[in-house]
């Protein structure tokens, strides 16, 4: 007993961090030291230690503080002590962005990095890019073309590496290293010649033909470096999508048969490299992918733990765009779900799952349940993504699914796993109606014990929405309350507006809610007390269109919209009030790649922020926009000239209540051409006025610039679909490529035909998300609405599914309840869509498909503007 | 009989100590800091030199003083970081280009605004006239006239006319220096 106890006590001593408990402001005045004659080194590298740590654990300094800091230190210049100087240069580093005045140091530096000292050399260069601001790096050029071919590999190396850093800031300066890096890149080293290949590509990359040339050169050499070769082949393969080349063409392309040959290079990193590169290639077909799939197929059985994990995460990865290939590894794969690595086992069973068949699914779930406790939470949630897949894929299969899951939410993990779990279950929730009553008790149990106040949150909204509509409404009124009773007041909060849902929507319930409502009344926290409040007098009221409008369907406007409306209000001169009907209501954000919960994502999510409320915040700069009211919808760009033109355009449509706004971005690829006066002149169908056109003044090389047309929709709603020609005006002047002056002030007219462009149907629609269909079909049957009604024929689809997309294409519209999926082997479907007109009609349609000969369709709209009806049949066939 | 002992005793403590001493050169950019720094430390005199952006550390020792040399860029960008290496050093040494006549009140101004910083009350400064070579160059008294240092009153100041590319009065100038090292050691 007493010996355990000691061990007990030294693990405890074991881990302490010596630099744990320390504070700023004295560590500040330990850089007094430093003023110190003679300088004591080991004294001054432990508070340059702390310093560092202290940054690096992200403690703020302000301006000040890093600016004294920054010049005692600099008075270490003086010691010679090697490790103290390399201890000066990372603290040069971390301080460069923070304190002023940092380029005093640049001579010194300069020194170090031209000097004798080895160990100086490497470390001056990163520390004095670092401090180099676009003034002073004519100062410090020649030093560094120098460093570039300096026969030091770590000097070279390094300036490489900072030459790279600095192009993001001072590209031009760089670009005139390009000599200096082609230079390196002949170098023996392998690590000099990988960053002299990143430098160069870098410079050129803007150049697609020099890219090319580059990489055609490169690839008759044998470079020797095989980072330089991974790098070389990740270019090759950005070149291949750029160029687009067809599956057909792909094995006589060089570049393909460079990559193809790699697949057989002396180093293992190149061929994964290589191999990797290839099934993620677009246009691809068996023959050109099965040599990348059978070397991926041999790395699976390697010996070596990163090699197998390598080839099983690439073929996870790839698993459902090439599903046939993968499934040919099955085998090894199987033989991988018991290896000892979890990653590696985690890998392959999530990659069975997506490829294997529906009969399998039990199987393999229960091999992963048996080790998933013991992996880490970024690789649960690769099989919660996993799950989310199969369950869109066999929604048969959802208990087995969901109880997993359920299982998976009852066990520790962090805020990141969690929400993956809680994301899926109402994924399939929203999809699988059969699935949503197991769903949502689950969640309930959940939420009984959720430390997550975000989760708590989402949950209670979902179950306010979709609880009372459920069998018995009344079993979950108990889970809610219970939250009232014992949660944060934010949760509680949300805890009442869920209560009030059911209230609002399931009569026989409301005096029951009405009590619980008025016991939150005295409830300490006032916003949840307003809320109660609140829905206590609308409930009370008895008026159910105010509920449809107050409780179950209010509009939210997008946030950061909002915001920016409210910061401008406040900056006027206040003498009207605030119109809130001027902010955009929130859209669904559009996911950008459509597969994402097939594949494993490292990248941090994008904040999620909708092209209109990019583009409304783009748009707020153009005089007299406020008038055409709330952008209703943008357009992906659409390009309007070919690639590799003079000048390239593409078009972007705004699509407003009565007016369209194009926004042209113009590119201008002559660097001996300077335009001015650049506008783009519409020819406008019937119908159609143009308001105003802003023309752009200058477009200089190389820059994007942008020119706007105005145009207002025709009062009849009937002809609002219509096609414009283009053309691109503008005044050409020439001049010098290199200052990008005019030669002289006199320039001539010029134009430029564009692609015709069009507006559609879909375009002035945007779609929208309803997860429960059904409820607002139905309810959709009133006097206010307009049902119209039409049966086609489709002659030009042969499929069902190819009938559904069609149909989503012209009518941009959003599908719910996973419509868009046509399960296979079937002769009927319906596809059940919805979304909003312009100015606000709400449409929803039923179409019912039949396979004969041919695709039968008949379609149902129901809208509440009788013109918008016409418009939307009259858009298919 | 007392100053006597003392002179002994100084003579054993440079035989048995090495004396080190600390000063900023500071002056308008093109004034022959940085070339001074080097005549002093290797006796080479090299001409058209690059500004100093930032600063230069030197160490020269000199029979058995060390001196630690700061020498600071002259580009206005760098006048307001003069003050920092000023603090707590032996002596202040402020170079002027005494054949530019049109620089000088610059220079002047510049001396006495970095004087007036309360940090460094008391330092001795040394001003020196470099390019006494130069047709047209001030000496001694024309730059005490012209920089009006007979209004420094607080501390000690002393002025050379020196010309580094001749090597004109550097041994007058050293000599200043070392006895400034030995004054702040007592």
């Amino acid at each position: 007993m007493g010996s355990f106890r000691r061990d007990k006590d030294d693990e405890d001593e074991g881990i302490t961090n010596i630099y744990q408990n320390l504070e700023k402001t004295s560590v500040l005045q330990e850089t007094r030291t430093f003023n110190d004659t003679p300088v004591n080194p080991r004294k001054c590298i432990q508070i340059l230690t702390k310093i560092l740590y202290l940054i690096n654990q992200g403690e703020q300094l302000v301006a000040r503080e890093a600016t004294d800091c920054f010049f005692a230190m600099t008075k270490l210049f003086q010691s010679k002590d090697v490790v103290l100087r390399r201890m000066v240069y990372l603290g040069i580093k971390e301080l460069s962005s923070i304190a002023e005045d940092v380029i005093i140091v640049t001579s010194s530096l300069t020194k170090d990095m031209t000097g004798k000292e080895d160990l100086y050399r490497p470390a001056a260069i990163r520390a004095l890019c670092s401090i180099t601001d676009n003034t002073m790096l004519q100062a410090v050029e020649r030093y560094m073309k120098q460093c570039i071919v300096d026969k030091n590999p770590a000097v070279s190396c390094a300036a490489l590496v900072s030459s790279l850093r600095l192009a993001s800031t001072a590209g031009d300066v760089v670009k005139r290293w390009a000599n200096e890096a082609q230079e390196a890149l002949n170098s023996d080293n392998i690590m000099v010649q990988y960053h002299a290949l990143g430098l160069l590509y870098h410079i050129r990359k803007s150049d697609r033909l020099a890219v090319s040339k580059l990489v055609n050169k490169l690839t008759r050499s044998s470079m020797k470096s095989p980072y330089a070769v991974c790098m070389l082949i990740r270019i090759a393969c950005k070149l291949i999508e750029e160029e687009d080349i067809s599956t057909e063409d792909m094995p006589n392309s060089p570049m393909f048969t460079f990559i193809e040959s790699c697949l057989r290079h002396k180093s293992e990193m190149v061929i994964y490299e290589a191999a990797h590169a290839i099934v993620n290639l677009k246009n691809t077909n068996a023959r050109v992918l099965s040599p990348a799939f059978s070397i991926l197929q041999l790395f699976c059985s390697s010996q070596k733990a990163t090699l197998r994990f390598a080839a099983v995460r690439t073929l996870n990865k790839v698993a459902m765009t090439h599903p046939a290939a993968v499934t040919t590894c099955n085998l090894d794969l199987e033989g991988l779900i018991t290896d000892t690595n979890r990653s590696v086992a985690t890998l392959a069973i999530t990659t069975l799952l997506k490829t294997g068949a529906e009969s399998s699914v039990e199987r393999l779930m229960k091999q992963i349940s048996s080790f998933v406790a013991e992996i880490s939470d970024e690789f649960k949630v690769v099989v919660v993504q996993a799950i989310c897949a199969l369950c869109s894929k066999y929604p048969r299969k959802h208990t087995v699914l969901m109880n997993f899951l359920s299982g998976m939410l009852r066990e520790e993990g962090g805020l990141e796993y969690k929400t993956s779990i809680v994301d899926t279950i109402i994924t399939i929730i929203e999809e699988n109606a059969e699935a949503k009553e197991s769903g949502l008790s689950h969640l309930c149990e959940f939420i009984e014990d959720c430390e997550h106040v975000s989760l708590a949150v989402r949950i209670l909204h979902l179950l306010g929405k979709e609880g009372p509509f459920a069998n018995t409404p009344s079993k979950y009124i108990r889970f809610i309350y219970n939250r009232v009773i014992l949660e944060s007041p934010i949760v509680r909060a949300a805890a009442v507006t869920a209560l009030a849902q059911f209230g609002a929507s399931c009569p026989a319930l409301i005096n029951n809610i009405l009590v619980l409502l008025s016991r939150c009344q005295m409830d300490p926290d006032d916003e949840v007390r307003d809320r109660a409040t609140y829905y206590l007098h609308i409930l009370q009221s008895n008026k159910p269109e105010l509920y449809k409008h107050y409780i179950i369907e209010r509009e939210t406007c997008s946030l950061t919209l909002l915001e920016k409306a409210l910061t401008e209000h406040l900056n006027g001169d206040l003498s009207t009030s605030f119109d809130i009907s001027i902010v955009p209501k929130t859209a669904i954000v559009k996911e950008e790649v459509a597969n994402e919960a097939m594949l494993i994502s490292n990248t941090p999510r994008a904040p999620k922020i909708t092209r209109e409320e990019e583009s409304a915040a783009r748009l707020s700069q153009l005089p007299g926009i406020q008038v055409l009211g709330p952008i209703h919808r943008t357009t992906t760009p659409i390009q309007l000239t070919e690639s590799e033109t003079e000048y390239t355009v593409q078009c972007i449509k705004h699509i407003f209540a009565n007016h369209i706004v194009f926004q042209f971005d113009c590119l201008n690829t002559l660097p001996d051409q300077i335009l001015e006066n650049v506008r783009v002149e519409l020819t406008i169908p019937e119908g159609f006025t143009t308001r105003a056109v802003i023309p752009c003044p200058k477009l200089p090389y190389n820059e994007l610039q942008t020119t706007f047309v105005i145009v207002e929709f025709p009062p009849d709603i009937a002809s609002s679909a219509a096609t414009f020609g283009a053309t691109l005006r503008f005044v050409v002047k020439d001049c010098d490529p290199n200052t990008g002056e005019p030669d002289s002030d006199n320039g001539y007219e010029e134009e430029y035909m564009l692609e015709d462009l069009e507006i559609t149907v879909a375009d002035q629609i945007q779609k929208t998300k309803k997860s429960n269909f059904q409820a607002v079909w139905d309810a959709a049957d009133t006097e206010e609405w307009v049902e119209a009604e039409d049966t086609y024929s489709l002659s030009a689809v042969s499929t069902l599914q190819d009938a559904v997309n069609t149909i989503l294409k012209f009518l941009g519209l959003g599908a719910a309840n996973l419509s868009e999926k046509v399960a296979e082997g079937t002769h009927t479907h319906t596809l059940i869509c919805s979304g909003t007109f312009r100015g606000g009609a709400e449409i929803l349609v039923r179409s019912k498909l039949a396979l004969s000969d041919g695709v039968t369709m008949q379609l149902t709209v129901r809208t509440t503007d009788p013109d918008v009806a016409e418009l939307v049949t009259s858009a298919i066939g | 009989m007392l100053a006597l002992i003392n002179r002994i005793l100084d003579w054993f403590k440079s035989i048995f100590w090495k004396e080190e001493m600390e000063l900023t050169l500071v002056g308008l950019q093109y004034s022959g800091k940085t070339t001074f720094v080097n005549v002093i430390a290797s006796g080479q005199f090299a001409e058209d030199m690059i500004p100093t952006v930032g600063f230069n550390m030197r160490k020269i020792t000199k029979g058995n003083v060390t001196i630690k040399v700061w020498d600071i860029g002259g580009q206005p960008r760098f006048r307001s970081m003069w003050e920092r290496y000023c603090r707590g050093v032996n002596a202040i040494v402020y170079m002027v280009d005494a054949a530019d006549l049109d620089k000088m009140e610059a220079s002047r101004n510049e001396l006495h605004s970095l004087l007036d910083k309360p940090q460094l009350a008391g330092i001795p400064v040394l001003v020196l006239g470099n390019k006494r070579d130069l047709p047209g160059a001030l000496d001694e008294t024309g730059l005490i006239e012209r920089m009006n240092l007979a209004s420094i009153q607080d501390r000690e100041i002393c002025c050379y006319s020196i010309s580094c590319k001749e090597k004109d009065n550097i041994d007058i100038t050293l000599q200043w220096l070392i006895a400034h090292s030995k004054s702040q050691s007592r």
